[in-house]
């Protein structure tokens, strides 16, 4: 009796902590060096001419908003 | 988007040693149209094959879009600080931002990427 609750509890556990722990656990953590990546960069005075690398920005604090898509909130 | 650019001059010191760069797979074209529309002060990037989201985790496959996702980059080139995912409409994610912008430029400057 005592066995099954304790399975049970587990099986609980382990179905609630699933989708969080799936959310996204990729990526550097706190500490990680992080990855380099060239892209093409937009300001509002239009497209710039050259991509934008992560490390063009060495001694510079940056922060990396990832976002859904233009025009919306958020 | 909005948010962030409300806030730029407290929380990214008004672009001064802290640069902002948002990433979305968007095309480099709307995302230029969209920052002169809204009048962006900050750097947008076209990640429209996820090039950068698969580095960071961010990338979702299933629709071809980067998760919304934070992550500070100290001058040393460590992460300092990641929301992942950001919870973009609750304003202690902001100030939790804000703080850890301030705590990263106050760090240490050696080494490089």
């Amino acid at each position: 009796m005592k066995l099954a609750r304790w399975a049970a509890a587990a099986w609980a556990l382990g179905v609630w902590t699933a989708p969080a722990a799936a959310q996204q656990e990729q990526g550097p953590t706190v500490g990680q060096r992080a990855p380099d990546f060239a892209l093409p960069a937009a300001t509002r005075a239009g497209t710039q001419a050259r991509p934008v690398r992560l490390r063009d920005f060495k001694g510079k604090t940056v922060v990396l908003a990832f976002f859904y898509k233009a025009r919306t909130k958020g | 988007m909005n948010a962030y650019r409300d806030q730029y001059a407290t929380l990214f010191h008004g672009g001064k040693d802290v640069v902002l760069l948002a990433i979305s797979a968007d095309s480099v074209e709307t995302l230029a149209s969209w920052a002169k529309d809204a009048d962006f002060p900050f750097t947008f990037l076209s990640d429209a094959h996820g090039d950068a989201g698969k580095l960071y985790g961010a990338w979702l496959p299933e629709h071809q879009l980067d998760n919304r996702s934070l992550f500070v980059v100290g001058p040393n080139g460590k992460v300092t600080y990641r929301a992942t995912p950001f919870r973009e409409v609750d304003p202690t994610a902001y100030e939790e931002l804000g703080a850890a912008v301030k705590a990263a430029a106050g760090g240490p400057t050696s080494s490089g990427y």
